[in-house]
This record gives C-alpha cells, sequence and structure tokens, in this order.
C-alpha cells in the first residue's frame, strides 16, 4: 500500500484523554457568555428578527398619501342674490339681503366670521356662524346690516365686499368677496334710505 | 448584384413615399407647417420687452409659454401638432410692439399670441391681430379699455373679437386696492402719482375714484416722467402735502426709486401700486426704505394653488434662468387657452388644421375652459377671464408677503 491514507490505530494504540491544557484566563463578559451561552444567543437572534420586521415594516411599499385639501378660499364661492324685505318698523336702520356659499369640492366649509369693512356698520347673518356647507349642497344666507353710525358709511362705493372666514381640514383663512355692482347699487340704496332724515 | 438591386428599389420607393407625403401636407393647411415627422408645427407667438426695464416681467412670459409648449408636446396634447414659440421683443414700446404684430401675421404658421405685458402696447397690437383674425391672449393687460372700449365705465363694448387676457383688469384691481388702504389699513389721504402710460393712468384713476367714494381725502397728485429716475421734487410735494400714504399707477423701475426717495425726503409712508410693481426688482430699487410699501397683484398667491405648485415645480425642473415672476402662471396658462383651442380645431376638422385655422382658433378661444395654473379659465363675452382672483402683498424681510385675497364674483 502506498499512500497516505489514514492510518488505523493499531493494538494498544487508542487514544486517550490527553490531560487538558491549562485553560487561558478570561474576561467577566466571556465568563458570563459561556454561564448563559442559550439566553443569550436567543436574544441575539430575537433582536435580529425584531430589527428585520422593523426594516421590513418601514420599508413596505405605502399607497401615495393623498393631495391635501385645497385651500377654502380656492373652492368657496359667496355670491350676491337679491335684497331681502324687512320690517322697517320694527328697525329702520337695518336691512337685509341674500347671499350663496357654494362650496365647490370636499371637505365642507365652516363660515367662521362674515364682517364688513366699514366702521358705521354692523353685521348679523342667519344661520349664525359658524355654519358648515358641504360640497355641492349651496347655503342661501340671510346677512342683515345694522347703521350704527350714519357718518362712517360709505353712501356709494364702487365695490363693496364681505369678508368672511373660511375654515377646512387644511387652512383657516379671511377672504374677500367682492360681489359686484348688483351688490354695490343695492347696497348703496339701503344706505340712503337708512341714513335718511326720517330717523337722523 | 440582387442586394444592390434590393437596396436600389427600396430606396426609390421611399423616396416617392416622402415625396407624396411631402405634397399632400401643405394642401389643406390653414396655418401650420409639416414638421418633419409627418405632423404639423403650429407656432404660439410671445411679445414681451425681452430686454431693458421690465424685461424680468417679459422674460418670465416667455419663459413660461415656452414650458405650456415644451409641455404639450411632452404630452402630445394635440395629436399630430408639434407647438413652437417665436418670441419677440417689444421693450415695453407700443410702437415696436405693433411692429411685432404684423411680423407674426406674416408668419403662416402662428396660430396665437401670447402678450403683451403692457396696457399701451396692447392697445397698438390689437387691431393688427383682429384684421389678421389671430387670437391674442395677454397675461398681463389690466386696462378695462382693451376688452370694454374705451367707455366701459357707461356702456361695455367689446371692441375686437380676437383679443383675450387672463388678467383681472384695473377695474376690480383699483378699488380693491381703495377698499385695502381705506379700511384695512386705516390710511386717509393719499397721494396719487402716474407715469402717464395706459396702464399707469388707468390704475391711479379707478384707485382715486374709490377711494374718495370712500371717505378718502387726495392731497395731491402729480405725473412723473417714466425715462427718468430723479423723483426728488415730486418726493418733497408728497412730504409737504401730509399724505399718509403714495398710490402709484406704473410699473416697478420708476415705482423702486420712487419709493426710495419719498422716504428719503422724510415722508415714511407706504407706497401702494398694482400688479406692474409686484416683482422682486421693485424692492431691490426701494431698498431697506421699501419695507411695508404694498401691492396688489392679479391671482391668488401661489402656496394657495396646488395647481400652481406643480407650474413651480415644473418650470424650475425646466432650469430657465429668469424668474417667473408677477405674469408667470397666467402666461402658461394663456399658452395652453391657445393650445386648447388649437386641439378643439384639429379634432373638429378630422385631426388636421382647416384652411381658416386662425378665424376658427379665435372661435373656439371663446369657449376654451380648463383647470390651469391660476385655478378655472375660461373667458366671458367680453373676452376677459371669469376668474377673478386679487391679493394684497406687503414688502417684509426683503420679500413680497401675502397680506389678503379677495375674489370678485359679481
Amino acid at each position: 500500500m502506498s499512500g497516505v491514507g489514514p492510518v488505523e490505530p493499531g493494538e494498544g494504540t487508542h487514544v486517550r484523554d490527553a490531560p487538558s491544557a491549562p485553560r487561558p484566563r478570561r474576561g467577566p463578559l466571556e465568563r458570563y457568555f459561556e454561564q448563559h451561552r442559550r439566553a443569550v444567543l436567543g436574544a441575539l437572534l430575537i433582536s435580529a428578527v425584531l430589527a428585520g420586521s422593523g426594516y421590513l415594516h418601514a420599508t413596505r411599499p405605502r399607497p401615495e398619501s393623498p393631495p391635501a385639501p385645497p385651500h377654502p378660499s380656492q373652492v368657496t364661492t359667496v355670491a350676491y342674490l337679491n335684497p331681502q324685505a324687512v320690517d322697517v318698523e320694527t328697525d329702520p336702520r337695518s336691512f337685509s339681503f341674500g347671499v350663496e356659499v357654494t362650496v365647490e369640492s370636499d371637505p365642507p366649509v365652516t363660515v367662521t366670521r362674515i364682517s364688513q369693512p366699514y366702521a358705521g356698520l354692523s353685521v348679523t347673518s342667519d344661520p349664525r356662524t359658524p355654519f358648515r356647507t358641504k360640497a355641492g349642497s349651496p347655503r342661501k344666507i340671510m346677512i342683515t346690516m345694522r347703521v350704527t353710525e350714519c357718518g362712517k358709511v360709505p353712501r356709494n362705493v364702487g365695490l363693496p365686499f364681505l369678508d368672511v372666514t373660511l375654515r377646512n381640514t387644511h387652512a383657516i383663512q379671511m377672504h374677500s368677496f367682492i360681489l359686484g355692482p348688483r351688490y354695490a347699487q343695492d347696497l348703496s340704496h339701503a344706505l340712503q334710505v337708512a341714513c335718511s332724515n326720517d330717523f337722523r | 448584384m440582387r442586394q444592390r438591386s434590393l437596396i436600389a428599389i427600396t430606396a426609390a420607393l421611399a423616396a416617392g413615399a416622402l415625396t407624396l407625403t411631402a405634397c399632400g401636407s401643405r394642401d389643406d393647411d390653414g396655418g401650420g407647417s409639416d414638421s418633419g415627422n409627418g405632423g404639423t408645427t403650429v407656432v404660439i407667438g410671445v411679445d414681451a420687452p425681452l430686454t431693458g426695464d421690465l424685461s424680468a416681467l417679459g422674460l418670465g412670459i416667455k419663459n413660461s409659454v415656452d414650458l405650456a409648449a415644451k409641455t404639450a408636446n411632452k404630452e402630445k396634447y394635440v395629436e399630430g401638432v408639434t407647438f413652437k414659440i417665436e418670441a419677440l421683443d417689444d421693450q415695453g414700446q407700443a410702437s415696436v410692439g405693433q411692429q411685432n404684430a404684423t411680423k407674426l401675421v406674416a408668419n403662416d404658421d402662428v396660430l396665437g399670441v401670447v402678450g403683451p405685458l403692457n396696457s399701451s402696447v396692447g392697445e397698438a397690437m390689437q387691431k393688427v391681430f383682429d384684421t389678421a383674425k389671430l387670437v391674442e391672449v395677454s397675461p398681463a393687460n389690466t386696462n378695462p379699455a382693451l376688452t370694454q372700449g374705451v367707455n366701459w365705465q357707461k356702456e361695455k363694448v367689446r371692441p375686437y373679437k380676437s383679443y383675450f387676457r387672463t388678467a383681472t383688469t384695473d377695474a376690480i384691481q383699483g378699488p380693491f386696492a381703495a377698499q385695502y388702504v381705506y379700511n384695512d389699513a386705516k390710511k386717509k389721504k393719499v397721494f396719487v402719482i402716474d407715469d402717464k402710460k395706459t396702464y399707469g393712468a388707468g390704475l391711479a384713476a379707478t384707485f382715486t375714484e374709490e377711494f374718495k367714494k370712500l371717505g378718502g381725502k387726495v392731497v395731491g397728485t402729480e405725473h412723473i416722467n417714466p425715462e427718468s429716475k430723479d423723483f426728488s421734487a415730486v418726493a418733497t410735494k408728497v412730504k409737504n402735502s401730509g399724505a399718509d400714504v403714495v398710490y402709484y399707477g406704473g410699473e416697478y423701475p420708476q415705482a423702486g426709486p420712487l419709493s426710495k426717495q419719498i422716504k428719503e425726503a422724510g415722508a415714511k409712508i407706504p407706497l401702494v401700486g398694482g400688479d406692474g410693481i409686484y416683482s422682486a426688482d421693485f424692492i431691490k430699487l426701494a431698498g431697506a426704505a421699501g419695507t411695508g410699501d404694498l401691492a396688489t397683484s392679479v391671482g391668488a398667491p401661489v402656496e394657495e394653488l396646488p395647481s400652481a405648485k406643480e407650474f413651480v415645480a415644473n418650470y424650475k425642473a425646466a432650469g430657465y434662468k429668469e424668474a417667473y415672476e408677477a405674469y408667470g402662471g397666467y402666461s402658461y396658462d394663456s399658452a395652453w387657452a391657445i393650445i386648447e383651442a388649437v386641439k378643439k380645431v384639429v379634432e373638429d376638422n378630422d385631426g388636421k388644421l382647416p384652411d381658416d385655422a386662425r378665424a376658427k382658433v379665435v372661435d373656439a378661444m371663446q369657449n376654451v375652459s380648463f383647470d390651469g395654473v391660476t385655478g378655472k379659465v375660461s373667458f366671458d363675452e367680453f373676452g376677459d377671464a371669469t376668474n377673478k382672483q386679487l391679493t394684497v402683498y406687503s414688502v417684509k424681510d426683503g420679500a413680497w408677503g401675502t397680506v389678503k385675497s379677495g375674489t370678485f364674483t359679481g
């Protein structure tokens, strides 16, 4: 036979346990690992699984987040309708008119305040603010103005406006609605009547 | 040998086919030309001040129209049509604008024009375009007479069927500014200055009328020479008048130095102007003294419009050197209105431009309606934009900041 195959041990040549070499000194961490090998390996495995799951969760494909809702002023219209009959006997300094609030698209818009810029006038609305308007369901609002000081109201302005505070889930904004020449004429007429000499 | 014969026959057939295609393409064209890839090229003309004092606004207009044309081509928005732009510089001069109008009319491929910036230039161009039935859409002209006739305050009569605009008019802008200045800013004594031009004088007039009706007092009026940069004499008059606000009808190249010189004269009062001063260049010219000055401008603030955000991002991505400025969105929408009108005309004519394409585009423009950068874009019976929004801006920390917006719903 030639070659270098494994040499079978002959009789009396059984391997005996060699006397163990002296153990090198171990640090406290290593000693701890030796004593708690199973627990440590288990903990490492659980950590790895958790980290992997976390990564997969964080990088999972997600549906695109929906675009932010529009600013309320970009979807809301306040349009002038017409003057409304009021009982002048009750309060000759008041006059009313209708406007229509329309919201073009969701989410709904809440009108939280209606005001006008002239010092000598106060404003109320029916329904009272705040009120909510949904897309596709225009609301008719009755605006009532009361002259508090005739000397501080403009009699013949060209493009008066209403200041309306609008709120939706995206923003709150104050916006001016310039209601046009018909509103300007009706307002001037109403102011002239309200501030006529009859009650001054 | 056999291979060579095959090549020769193929080449002959290809040449024949190309010749036939070329012959056929122009026969029924009322405008546009063969784009070389079997389609038609339609040119959108642009007229704006591309050089000189007002070039910041003009270049913003040109770039925005270019972006609209490129977007339409990329999306193949009009089947078989490739859009190109031809931009001409009017230098803010009415006479140059009129020459440009004649040049654009002479190019058969031009089926619509975006521009101009200045109302005075627009006035000079309208007739030339109208005679040629070539549609013109201005993103920036705000003088009411251009669409509603010179007697617009008494009786509105549309002078030219081919003229449209996407900007709101000064019939609204002037009173809107007056209401803000009197009611919100609580200014009661105004000194009114204008540059004697169609835009400036017209805007100052609509402002003044409303300010007086509100109970405000006009304590002085002056006209300046737009060629000058020395306004010290006017500034002294403002100082001595006791005014608590100055209203200026004109543009930023004069408004900036005017604001600075008024403050230097000792009148620490705000200068208020219209869309013509709503430019970053106004702030540069007015310097630190410009803080608190106000401008109204057409449209809603960009941050309120999702469509505008997309425009801003695309404009940036396109890599234009100059900012889109006050009229970028309106210019894009003006160009897109022309593209929509061309699309309608082509689709109504079996996918080809008809013989009288220009006239048909004018007709189609009247009914155009789409969601644009600045909101819903459509035109009323005078050719005015139906979307009438305005915003008050003020100079704060070296930039224009939004103060208040309004919508005309009358």
